[in-house]
């Protein structure tokens, strides 16, 4: 990861005032958008005493890496932790796939009932979730997959498809007709067409659906918690959000247990997001 | 990257194998059976599947000091019950709330659940969600040990069904060097109260801390108000439905009421601060009073402890029956649960006078079992249990005395009031809409 | 053949994704559609009662004003994040120095739990020792701040203000992606042609993001009017209600007043609405679309 400021970069990209001002702005601007998250890194290396005895918008009086540790042992981080991971990357790949080849359906072939086909897919987004809670947990429970991974798993993956196959579909329309065309003129498989010519020119899209997608599935709690009964299958949302009590919450230890979770969607943003930036040279024909 | 994708799908088919190989292995054991067969008796050794004793225990403890009592209560039982498979989850008490309709519909539920006494628990025993335990009750010999407060508590139609447990009381905490710096003495009548709070202003001191930012603070001043000004009898029969928000006993209440607000005794900005927020002025020695349950002194710094004291609510009319707020949690059985036997035995030990006796000594909550040894209690708590014996009545608290939907439109009318009150005629009339379409409707 | 197969094609690859997306998703909407015709408490069997829960709706108060701030929020997010979002992505399209750093900076808010963010920004809300009214009184500007989370008129935009802090990042994400399928040679060949900066934009750059920006906007009229986490972890629709949204009153009374059917019915509500505003707008959008 090149982390270094490209000095000669640097130099060529502010030759004009204009760029110098935006970039000034862009600084302020940034520094602004910090600021909640700095204050929450200052909240996580402070002691709850501290805290009750002197507000929250204060300096430390003493800073103590203590509420990291009691995340880690009491919000039960390495217990939740794997099971994060166990919940989320299966829906991901799944979800991923099955949604990018229902985009490349409804984005590549005529067919009746394609505008429908789509139109139900963002239907399914357009109801608060909350609601389905019970419905879904029934199907769930009738199911036998009440308190397991695989319950929660089939839940994510079908209820993404809505966002996934209405972000995907609509990148690939931008995908110019001619590379396919000449692809099925040369006698290539859907298959093949599909895997080895629309997924990589979609690639940014996908990357950014994948980005978003880890961040919403890592992050969800509400459903854990329905659908899932013991203990030992909770992801970490659900095990930071018992360090709530009904009249006590000792909140440094959340932030503390809060950053730590942000930290594998972090890595994965900052491992798909050069799939962003790499730029694809769309003027050839392979 | 047709590599990365050929890999990942071989990722997620071997974490399914993986997973589904995660099974709970049954224990078996090998019995001698004897099977006739067309006239033979023949003696055969089989493998036979052991059902394990399972007990699946979901708790709303995650307060950090009832948390760890939990666990240490689970780990007695477990020593006491070694062949006993318990599944024990603690779950945010909020989410708790929303979980536990998940619980009681799954097919295979946790056998035992953590829960509040009163309407709360009404709502599904009326519902048939929760299993008869009057057979524990009998056996534990806990219609002799637990005062009929608490029997009646958990009493529909002659049977039990839920267990109480623990309880706690509601008082006026206050700072006691501040007291004393002014030379107060804690006051006992409404008009003695009054001078306190004006002494305490006029020394710069902010005499209610207060924040009402989860509205339940607010339901524990009306509670107060109403049971000095109209007697719990009313305010009990207000919060069941059979007493009307329009009558105009309700509206004293908010005149007392309005008396603080106007003179500005509360803590300026409450609606922006949550209950422990709010505690911040007191800790820090600006706030002298806060109405609140004694979980108050739980988290607070050991100084702060040391210099609090309470008192009772005080007294408007001497004529009217003291009533006080002593919310009482517990537990109770689903009636779906596949572990019944060990659900209930579970629940014999919970009730039981060792089981009462740590969580009193460890958390400083009062236990229900009165066969508890009293003389272990630290001073505060006897001085709560005598509040509490010194009351004509017991109530739960607004949110869980009332339904929850009128709970909730109840709060809404408290924060209003608080904001504007002069707009408490209308609130008034919208309340008595309410609960006419709730309780008075089918 | 092979015309058949190309015929057959997109629905074998459409089978599995649409049966596991009615299965687990239509089939509960429509669930719920059914539930908001009935009375249930959650737990015992559903009583059917017709339109009741849609004519309290409209004599409930509440409803309407959590309508109305929806609306607001609706308004706020199709603006202000859209374009905000638009131009961060512009500006770090190029590789500019510290590009990454900027990039996760506004991402951060979308990653972190929704209950921290609520938490620090209630704290900088704080009216006293919060960041934000300490900084207004040291300017001398204002004697005593305003409270942003108690006082009714305000606190709905105090709460908006944090998701559009959040919901900046996400939209610079999809526009990022969208900016990276553009073909850098169209925006050359306009350059050669003599085409201003502005011109480019607004003729070339922005009708080439279309796709994006259609995305844009409907996830921004739907996480609108689907509000929740923030206003019930911040709030809980109060004070007073004078923050409540469709979502956060369906979940009171669905789960904390064991009105699931009644709760049902206000989802019902909100599905309609952003149906409206949505397909209106898909409909005549996928007219405009190029035909292949």
């Amino acid at each position: 990861m090149n982390w270094n400021i490209d000095m000669e970069n640097a130099r060529e990209y502010f030759k004009s005032p204009w760029r110098v001002l935006i970039y000034i702005v862009l600084v302020i601007t940034a520094l602004l958008w910090f600021v909640p998250i700095l204050t929450a890194l200052i909240t996580s290396v402070r002691s709850f005493d501290d805290i009750l005895t002197n507000g929250f918008i204060s300096w430390p009086k003493t800073i103590t890496f203590e509420n990291f540790l009691t995340a880690w042992n009491r919000g039960g981080l390495n217990k939740y932790l794997p099971n994060s991971f166990k919940i989320t990357i299966p829906s991901l790949v799944l979800t991923m796939f099955f949604s990018s080849l229902s985009a490349y359906a409804l984005a590549r072939f005529k067919f009746p009932g394609n505008r429908w086909i789509f139109f139900t897919y963002v239907g399914g987004m357009l109801l608060p979730f909350q609601v389905l809670l019970l419905p879904v947990l029934r199907l769930t429970d009738f199911l036998g997959l009440y308190d397991t991974y695989w319950g929660l798993i089939f839940f994510h993956t079908a209820f993404q498809l809505g966002f996934c196959t209405f972000m995907l579909r609509n990148y690939m329309r931008t995908v110019p007709s001619e590379i396919i065309e000449a692809a099925r003129i040369d006698g290539c498989g859907e298959i093949r067409i599909w895997a080895q010519i629309m997924l990589p020119l979609t690639l940014p899209a996908i990357a950014a659906t994948a980005t978003l997608e880890f961040t919403w599935i890592f992050n969800d709690y509400l459903w854990a918690i329905i659908l899932l009964r013991s203990d030992s299958l909770k992801p970490i949302t659900a095990g930071l959000a018992t360090l709530q009590g009904q009249y006590v919450t000792d909140w440094p230890v959340i932030v503390a247990g809060a950053l730590i979770g942000t930290l594998p969607t972090l890595l994965v943003f900052l491992f798909l997001q050069r799939y962003f930036i790499e730029g694809l040279t769309l003027g050839s024909t392979k | 990257m047709k590599h990365k994708f050929s890999s990942l799908i071989g990722f997620v088919i071997v974490l399914a194998i993986l997973l589904s190989a995660c099974q709970p292995t049954t224990e078996t054991i090998i019995e001698t059976v004897v099977v006739e067969k067309e006239g033979e008796t023949i003696i055969k050794e089989v493998e036979v599947p052991v059902d394990k004793p399972v007990l699946i225990y979901n708790s709303y403890m995650s307060d950090p000091d009832p948390r760890v009592a939990d666990a240490e209560a689970v780990a007695t039982f477990q020593a006491a019950h070694p062949d006993y498979e318990i599944i024990h989850s603690t779950v945010a008490h909020e989410d708790f709330k929303t979980a536990i309709r998940a619980y009681l519909t799954a097919s295979t539920p946790p056998d035992v659940l953590t829960w509040f006494a009163g309407n709360r628990a009404r709502f599904f025993i009326d519902n048939d969600q929760i299993m008869d335990i009057s057979d524990v009750w009998e056996s534990e010999g806990w219609n002799t040990s637990y005062p009929k407060g608490f029997k009646a508590v958990s009493t529909v139609d002659d049977a039990q069904y839920f267990l109480p447990t623990s309880w706690y009381w509601w008082a006026v905490y206050y700072r006691v060097s501040i007291f004393e710096e002014l030379g107060l003495e804690t006051p006992e009548t409404w008009d003695e109260f009054l001078v306190v709070c004006e002494t305490l202003q006029e020394n710069g001191y902010t005499p209610i801390a207060i924040g009402t930012k989860y509205r339940w603070t607010a339901a524990g001043w009306f509670d107060y108000l109403n049971m000095r000004v109209n007697g719990p009898e009313f305010h009990i029969n207000l919060m069941l439905g059979t007493e009307s928000y329009a009558d105009p006993r309700v509206a004293d209440v908010f005149e007392y009421w309005r008396v603080l607000l106007d003179e500005g005794y509360f803590l300026e900005d409450a609606a922006a601060y949550s209950w422990s927020e709010a505690l911040e002025p007191m800790i820090a020695g600006d706030a002298a009073m806060y109405l609140m349950g004694d979980f108050i002194r739980d988290d607070l710094p050991d100084e702060t402890e040391a210099d609090l004291d309470f008192f009772r609510f005080p007294i408007i009319d001497p004529a009217v029956l003291i009533g006080e707020d002593a919310p009482t949690d517990g537990f109770f059985i689903p009636v779906n649960s596949q572990h019944p036997e060990e659900a209930k035995e579970f629940l014999a030990y919970l009730g039981s006078v060792e089981y009462q006796t740590f969580f009193a000594e460890k958390l400083g909550r009062l236990p229900t079992n009165f066969d508890v040894d009293k003389s272990l209690f630290t001073e505060t708590q006897q001085k709560g249990l005598a509040l509490i014996e010194g009351a004509d009545f017991v109530a739960q608290f607004y949110d869980r005395d009332t339904t929850p939907e009128m709970a909730d439109e109840g709060m809404n009318a408290f924060m209003a009031f608080w904001d504007d009150p002069d707009s408490i005629d209308e609130l008034l009339v919208d309340l008595e809409a309410a609960r006419l379409e709730i309780f008075v409707t089918e | 053949m092979a015309r058949f197969r190309r015929n057959i094609v997109p629905y074998l690859f459409l089978l599995i994704p649409v049966i596991i997306y009615l299965v687990w998703v239509i089939g509960p909407m429509f669930y719920t559609f059914y539930l908001s015709l009935t009375d249930w408490d959650g737990l015992t069997s559903p009583t059917f009662i017709g339109l009741r829960n849609y004519e309290r709706l409209f004599h409930d108060k509440v409803f309407f004003l959590s309508l109305k701030n929806n609306l607001k929020w609706l308004l706020a997010f199709v603006t202000i994040p859209v374009a905000f979002g638009l131009l961060l992505a512009m500006a770090l399209n190029k590789s500019i120095p510290g590009e990454k750093i900027f990039k996760m900076n506004f991402y951060m808010p979308m990653v972190l739990a929704m209950v921290v963010s609520g938490l620090i920004w209630g704290w900088m809300y704080h009216p006293k020792g919060g960041l934000i009214n300490t900084f207004l009184v040291a300017t001398g500007l204002f004697k005593k701040g305003p409270g942003w989370l108690s006082d009714r008129d305000i606190v709905l935009y105090s709460i908006i203000i944090v998701a559009i802090w959040r919901q900046v990042g996400y939209v610079m994400v999809l526009y990022l992606a969208g900016l990276k399928s553009i073909n850098p040679q169209l925006l050359e060949a306009a350059h050669i042609d003599g085409a201003t900066g502005w011109q480019t934009f607004w003729r070339i750059l922005l009708p080439l993001l279309t796709p994006v920006t259609i995305i844009v906007l409907v996830i921004s009229v739907i996480d609108s009017l689907r509000a929740f986490d923030l206003v019930s972890i911040m709030t809980r629709g109060g004070p007073a209600n004078a923050s409540s949204v469709l979502a956060n009153f369906m979940y009171i009374e669905s789960f904390n007043n064991y009105k699931m059917g009644y709760g049902s019915a206000i989802a019902v509500i909100i599905f309609l609405i952003s149906l409206g505003f949505i397909f209106l707008y898909l409909w005549r959008v996928m007219q405009d679309e190029l035909e292949y």
